[in-house]
Order: C-alpha cells, then structure tokens, then sequence
C-alpha cells in the first residue's frame, strides 16, 4: 500500500501500535514498512524480511485477524490496527498450529516458517476443516526454499483435526 | 533434548564500561573433557553443536555420534550451539561432508570419554575396567547395584590420559544412530525465536544497504553523496569492495539509523559506472560461445574402450544438446551480516555462514596478531536461513566489516532481495553434447557425454591445464556399454558462479540422466530395466534400482493420461533414484506423486535423510521448472520472486514417499544427493506422458 499524500515526507511520526495485546510506542517514518517496524524498533524478530514486495510470505502478520504481508504495508496504515505475530500465538509453542508443526517436523532452516504458520493459522480460523485445494489457495503466497510443502500439508490437516477434537 | 541459543547476550564487568561479547560457551558450567563434551559434576552434560546449522539437522546429528558412543541419552543432553573457533577444528559446511567426515572421529571422541569415565569408576572401586559399564551416563560395576554417574566421575576422568584407539560400538547396538529423533531446534523455529544473522540486534545498531554495480563487474565514476546524506536517518556514505573470485568489486553503501531510511539514501545516489565493456554479455552470447566448443575435444574424465571407433563401427547413432541456464541459490534469508569492530579494538560477529571462521582473516584488518585473533574477535553462529553453498562465499561479511572498521559502531548489512538474486555468484550455466551409438543389433556400444562450462575452481587464476575436481559430479560411467567417453570442455566466462545445492551433479545428472532415458527408448528396453541390465558391476545401484521397482509399482500399467520416468545418480557418496508420476487432468498437468530410494550408507537419523530428500525434490523441481538467471547487457534480468519464481506449495507433488536402503557401508552425504536425479526424473516423465523430449530446463510443465 502506499499513500500518496505522504510521497514526500520524510519527518518521523510517533505511533501507538497494537501488537499481540500490547502498545508498542514507535517514532517511525509514516512509509517505513511495518516490518521493519516490528523486527528493529519493537524488537520482535519471528516475523522476517525475505522479497519486500509481497511475494513470499515470510513477513505474514495478522491485522484485525486477516493474514497480510507486513513488508508492502506502510507503519501509518497499521497504527489503528489490531496485530498479531507469531510471537503472539501463544507463549510457549502450545498453539494447535504450532504443536501440529513440530510433531510433523516441519522446519529445517524454519526461515520461512514465522510466515507459513501465519498464514496456516489465519487458513484455520476462516475454515475450520481445510480442503487440499483449500491449503493450496490459502498457502501458495508463502515460498519455502527447504520444500518443506508436503509436511506443511499435512500439519494443517493434523491441526484441523486437533482443533475440532477439541485437544488444543 | 534441550537446544540452547542466547547469541545476543552481552554481560556487563562490574563498573567496566567495555562489554564483553559472552558466547554461548561462556554460560556452559562444568568440565570440559574436551571442547566438544562438558559435564556438570551436578548433572547436565553438554554437547556443543559446532557446524552451521542451516536446516539440514546437524546440530543434533553430530551430537548424535558422539552421545552414541559416550553411552548418554540423547534427550538429557544440552545441545547447545557454539561461536566460531579453531579449537572445534574445521567449522565449514559444504559439499553434504560433514556427516561423511565427522563419523569416524566423533564416534571416536565420545567412546574415548566413555572409556576414562569408566576407569575412573574402576579406580574408585579398586577393580578392573572390564568389571565396569557405561549406560545412560552412568558407570555401573557389573554384578552389583554400584553405580556412578559421569558428573561425579568427571573431576578423575579429566586426569586420566585418553584412549588413542577406544573401542567402538557395534552397529548393532547403537540406540540412537539410525532411529528417527525429533529436531531440538523446531521449537524456537514454530515461535519466532531463533536467531538468525538478520536478527543480531546489538546495542546501538546502524543499518547498512550497498548499490553495487548491475553488470557484477565495472569501475565506479560518480556518486551523489550529499543527496543520500540529504535522507534524514542516513549518517554515513562510503565505498565497500566486494571480491568475488579475483575480482574487486565496488560498491556505495548507506548507512542509516535503521533500514528504511538506508534504503531510500540508496535510492538518491545516482551511481554512475564505467561498466561499458561489461555490458556486452547476455545469455545467447554465452550460449554461442559455449556451441563453438561443443566439438573440441576437451580433458579426459573417463574414456573405456574406443568411442571414436564404435562411432565407425556402429550402425546407427542419436546426437543430443542438453542445456541448462545459470541460477541464483535464492536462500530465504537474503544475504546480511552483522559486525562491531569497537573502539577498543575488539571485534565481535554474527555470522550467517557456512565458512564461520573469520578470525584470521578479520585479524589482519585490523592489526591483531594470529595469537590473540579468537580473544579479540568474537563469531557468533546463527542459524542460517537456507545455505545452498551460497553462503560459503562471505562476501556480506567483508563488506560489513569495512563498514564497521571504519564507523567503529555495530552495523548490519542486509541485501535485499534483489542484491541477492541478480549479485551471483550464480549456478553455472552449462551445454552437454551427448552421443549414443548402436549396434546392429539396435543395442549401444557407445556413449559419450562431453560437458561444456566454466569451472569454479579456475575462476580468477591461470588455467591449470588439467581437469577440474568438481566438474564431473553425477556423470554415471558404470553403464555397461562397452565404449564410453567422458570429457570437460571449460568455457571462461565473467559470469561468476559458486557451489549450488549439487553443484554440478545439478547439471551432469540432468543431461546424462535424460540421455540414458533417449538411449533405452532407441533401443527399445523399459527405462528402468535398461539400467538394472547395465549396471550389474554395481550391486548398490542395483539394489536402489530394484527397490524403486517394487516401491514404485513400477511394472503397473497407467492410464493414457498418466505417466512416468525415472532416474538414478550417485553424487556425495549417496545414490539416489526417484521415480515421478504425472497426471493430465482438464488439460492441467499435476504431480501426485514421487518415490524415492536412498543409499546413504550409514545414516544418523532417517527423520532427516527424508527431509533432505523432500528438500532437495523441491529444490531440484525449481530448477527444472521455474525461472532462470538471464544475462542480458550484461546484467541477471530476474531480480525478484515476481520474475524469478519459485515452486510453490500447489504445484508441489502431492506425495513424497522416502525409501532408506539399510546397509554398513560408510555415510554418504544427504543435503544434496537427492537434487540430480529428479529433473531427469521429470522430463523422462513428461516423455512416457506426452511423447516429447525435454532438454533444455527450464521447462513450463502446462505447456508440454
């Protein structure tokens, strides 16, 4: 997203952000991509850089619950928004999607995978039972170079399972 | 199993004001056996993980071999990963070796510690060591219900000379070689917290971007320094060189408060190059230059036989170019580094590297004698996102400790995405002039694969006028046919390439692979049962190649919309086969599944030897059908995953099925040998499913 009005500016702003249920005080500039936001001035570093166009889904965040990629989206469009990152999932890896992806031992360079769980997370919140065409429209923005797709599959399966069972 | 990493710590020395950089093993409390092994006369017994650990496991592997035979449990170990330092040995990572290398020697360090803790028992108790065994970290005398654990023998055994030839363990007795153990570092990688060299956050970092020249080589002519200065946050301008084989590449780097505003300052300044000469390059250029070599004779590999003379004796041949284009290792973690050379003259680094053993070479930068090299400067080892063979090159490293040198402030340095897909050094681009000659009984007598490309090993030195070691890689000449020819024709280029994921078995094992596949259709033999009938000298292959058969249903018959293809390469002491199966479907092409079959010899734990090859399908299918690196004026064409893309998750085969051979041969590698047979796999594939050839990747699998 990028917002004309502020083509030119280049004076920083301070803004309140709402991340994973707290405020995070920031002086940014306003077209400083909330990424970089996020990983250097609030310090949470679970959510990467890897294009900076929004094409590969490492940097996957939630705004006010849907999945976006947290490079292509300026700080000042962020500052009124509710966001999650991975670090707020839970507190001790005991989210059903990250449960399910280390039974499945899904990561190997796990670079990618802040994103990937993103975007799985946000997949199983809309559709509590994922289709395979499902998971592959859902989780095709997000790249991995280890190819760790066929376990990423099989996770979300396995955490649609655990969550309609109700053992989360 | 416990995975510890606090890289980023850094403790404060009473009213000192100097921090000192604190490594993960200035927290590890006990005995240090050795620099590898540390037991706690309190319990915990601490392994240290001392290889780059870029997704393949092998922070717990090699750990793995030395629990083994220290007789520990693998899951009451601390794992904990460790800084770069001579006193490890050798910390580099490449070439799927490490395994391969480290077997023997780790085997051999951990039963030497078992053995002192178990003559430290003995001597406590006044008998013989034969009366005394080691089990899960303790000393049990045999016979009685006496038992010490390690941590309160450690203090006597450290006395204790150790044993130069300790006696190893039976394969069949191991209790952790060979079975499946979870990854301790998956944890951190569902939650966000490993550190990886992008996240390195010292106090009080700047943030570095360098504009580089777009033809990888050329002078510098100007500059607008004041423009990028002009973007509020920027606090420095400078030139950075970057050596890239021989070559002294320079670069303008901005460096800002943080990265955003880096990145704009990199935006105003205008740099102008003197790169004309440079610019003339492009991909067809490469090409045409590499055909004019395609006939000349080259360096000898292999030549069995005669294959001049079948040519004159044969009764008929089929002649083939194989082609394949350069490409970028495109880790997800782009190229960074992140180095503080202080003003006390100390230095400290986080190092995304497969080389992490800077030391030396930073050492002489900045006048720091050999002997104080590993005081003064500090090398952190994050984890990697993603290695490739790329990050054997540390280019990003040298660039940032110039930075740092000269600003005596911590810096990183971060590539974006397009530095590190157009910047190389790239996978070679590579021509495969292949020639089959026939019998008259329709059968080959000849077989001859002549290679043409540039060398990595020859880059930015004189010719050695003799074949280089890395170029053959995946070239089978165990084909029993009874004149084969293997030969190297080296192109010079100033491309620069490096090692990518299989190097040239990425290359070699495609056109060879597909090749044998035109030669068993020409002789009218099933492609699968033409190698196992010419390939009897080799029982492993056959073995591989008789598994995949049966695991592949590979005598079922398809429908008319399905098919198949297969191929087998050995490279890094593994052999792999993998069979693929297509499926046209409303006219769209899919992948429901692969099978694959692996002689690795001895492996560590076979959670991983299917991870690497899952890894290495994906990989290896990119290549194949994704986008290439195209030279154009000199310059990569392709910058971003808009235009060089990669195989995502939907297009990925639906199943991956893993078959281990079991065997007590040596270990083989396993980070790469999965990648070479799998695009031969394909086209073969697409062969069987629609009749016609691929020979030139990449290829568009729905535009067959």
């Amino acid at each position: 997203m990028y917002i004309p009005y502020l083509k030119n500016a280049s004076i920083m702003a301070k803004y309140k952000l709402q991340i994973n249920q707290q405020t995070y005080e920031v002086e940014a500039d306003p077209q400083t991509p909330l990424l970089w936001v996020i990983r250097d001035e609030v310090g949470l570093t679970g959510t990467k850089y890897g294009c900076g166009i929004a094409q590969c889904g490492a940097c996957t965040v939630h705004m006010n619950g849907n999945p976006i990629r947290s490079c292509s989206i300026p700080v000042a469009a962020a500052s009124t928004k509710k966001i999650t990152t991975i670090e707020g999932l839970s507190e001790d890896q005991s989210h059903p999607v990250q449960k399910a992806w280390v039974d499945a031992q899904v990561p190997q360079c796990g670079y990618c995978q802040s994103g990937q769980i993103m975007s799985a997370v946000a997949l199983l919140n809309r559709k509590p039972k994922p289709s395979d065409d499902d998971i592959d429209s859902a989780m095709a923005g997000n790249i991995c170079r280890c190819g760790t797709y066929t376990r990423i599959r099989k996770a979300i399966h396995n955490a649609s399972n655990d969550i309609s069972n109700g053992s989360r | 199993m416990l995975a510890v990493g606090f890289d980023s710590l850094a403790m404060t020395l009473g009213d000192d004001p100097i921090v000192k950089a604190m490594m993960a093993e200035d927290f590890v409390e006990g005995t240090a056996i050795n620099p590898f092994v540390i037991i706690s006369e309190k319990g915990p017994i601490t392994i240290m993980a001392t290889i780059p650990e870029l997704g393949q496991g092998i922070n717990q592997g090699i750990p793995a071999i030395i629990a083994e035979e220290l007789e520990v449990d693998l899951d009451e170990v601390n794992i904990v990963k460790s800084s770069a330092s001579r006193k490890y040995g050798a910390q580099s990572i490449g070439g799927s070796r490490n395994t391969r290398m480290l077997y023997a020697p780790m085997r051999k360090l951990g039963a030497s510690i078992k053995e002192v803790m178990v003559q430290a028992a003995a001597n406590r108790w006044g008998v013989s060591a034969s009366d005394c065994e080691a089990k899960s970290g303790k000393v049990y005398q045999k016979g009685t219900q006496k038992s010490l654990s390690y941590g309160e023998l450690v203090r006597e055994a450290a006395k204790l000379d150790m044993p130069e030839n300790p006696s190893l363990k039976a394969k069949k007795d191991f209790k952790i070689i060979g079975k499946p153990m979870p990854r301790p570092d998956l944890g951190l990688k569902v939650s966000g917290q490993a550190d990886y060299g992008m996240d390195a956050q010292p106090e009080g970092l700047l943030y570095a971007t360098v504009e580089r020249c777009p033809t990888l080589q050329g002078g510098l002519k100007s500059y607008d320094k004041d423009a990028a200065m002009a973007v509020p946050g920027v606090v420095k301008v400078m030139t950075v060189t970057r050596n890239v084989y021989g070559n002294e590449n320079i670069g303008v780097a901005v460096i800002a408060e943080n990265y955003f505003a880096a990145t704009q300052g990199r935006k105003k300044l205008n740099v102008q190059w003197d790169n004309a000469e440079f610019t003339k390059v492009s991909s067809e250029s490469i090409r045409e230059e590499m055909l004019k070599l395609a006939d000349e004779d080259g360096y000898e590999h292999v030549e069995k036989g005669n294959f001049n003379q079948s040519q004159v004796d044969g009764s008929g041949q089929i002649e083939a170019l194989y082609e394949l284009p350069y490409l970028s290792h495109t880790c997800m973690e782009p190229m960074n580094a992140t180095v503080h050379v202080k003003t006390d003259g100390t230095c400290e680094v986080w190092a995304p590297s497969q080389r992490p053993q800077l030391q030396r070479q930073f050492a002489k930068e900045l006048g720091i004698a050999e002997s104080e090299a590993e005081d003064k400067i500090k090398v952190h080892m994050p984890y990697l996102g993603g290695g490739f063979g790329r990050r054997s090159m540390n280019d990003s490293l040298i660039e940032c400790f110039q930075i740092s040198k000269e600003m005596k402030k911590p810096v990183k340095l971060i590539w974006s995405r397009e530095d590190d897909t157009t910047q190389g050094p790239f996978r070679q681009q590579t021509m495969h002039h292949m020639k089959a000659i026939f019998g008259q009984d329709g059968k080959p007598i000849g077989l001859q694969h002549k290679m043409i490309s540039q060398a990595i090993t020859t880059q930015g030195r004189p010719s050695r006028n003799r074949l280089p070691f890395e170029v053959m890689e995946g070239i089978n000449t165990h084909y029993d046919i009874d004149n084969i020819s293997s030969r190297f024709v080296e192109y010079t280029g100033q491309v620069p390439i490096h090692w990518w994921r299989s190097v040239f078995g990425s290359t070699n094992g495609f056109a060879h692979e597909g090749f044998i596949d035109e030669v068993a259709i020409q002789a009218n033999e099933d492609p699968l049962q033409f190698r196992i009938d010419r390939l009897k000298s080799e029982p492993r292959f056959i073995k591989v190649l008789e598994r995949l058969k049966k695991e592949s249903n590979w005598e079922q018959k398809l429908l008319d919309n399905e098919g198949k293809g297969m191929a087998i390469v050995e490279s890094f002491g593994s052999i792999v086969a993998h069979a693929v199966f297509l499926k046209k479907e409303n006219g769209k092409v899919s992948m429901p599944k692969v099978v694959s079959v692996v002689d690795c010899g001895t492996y560590i734990n076979p959670n991983q030897v299917e991870a690497q090859l899952e890894s290495s399908i994906i990989y290896g299918l990119t290549a194949a059908m994704k986008d290439p690196i195209t030279i154009k004026d000199g310059a990569a064409v392709q910058a971003n995953f808009d235009k060089y893309r990669m195989l995502r998750i939907n297009e990925a085969p639906r199943a991956v099925e893993v078959h281990i051979i079991e065997n007590d041969e040596n270990p083989g590698g396993m980070g790469e040998p999965g990648l070479p047979p799998i695009a031969p796999a394909l086209t073969n594939a697409v062969y069987d499913l629609v009749g016609k050839r691929i020979r030139t990747l990449p290829f568009d699998l729905q535009k067959i």
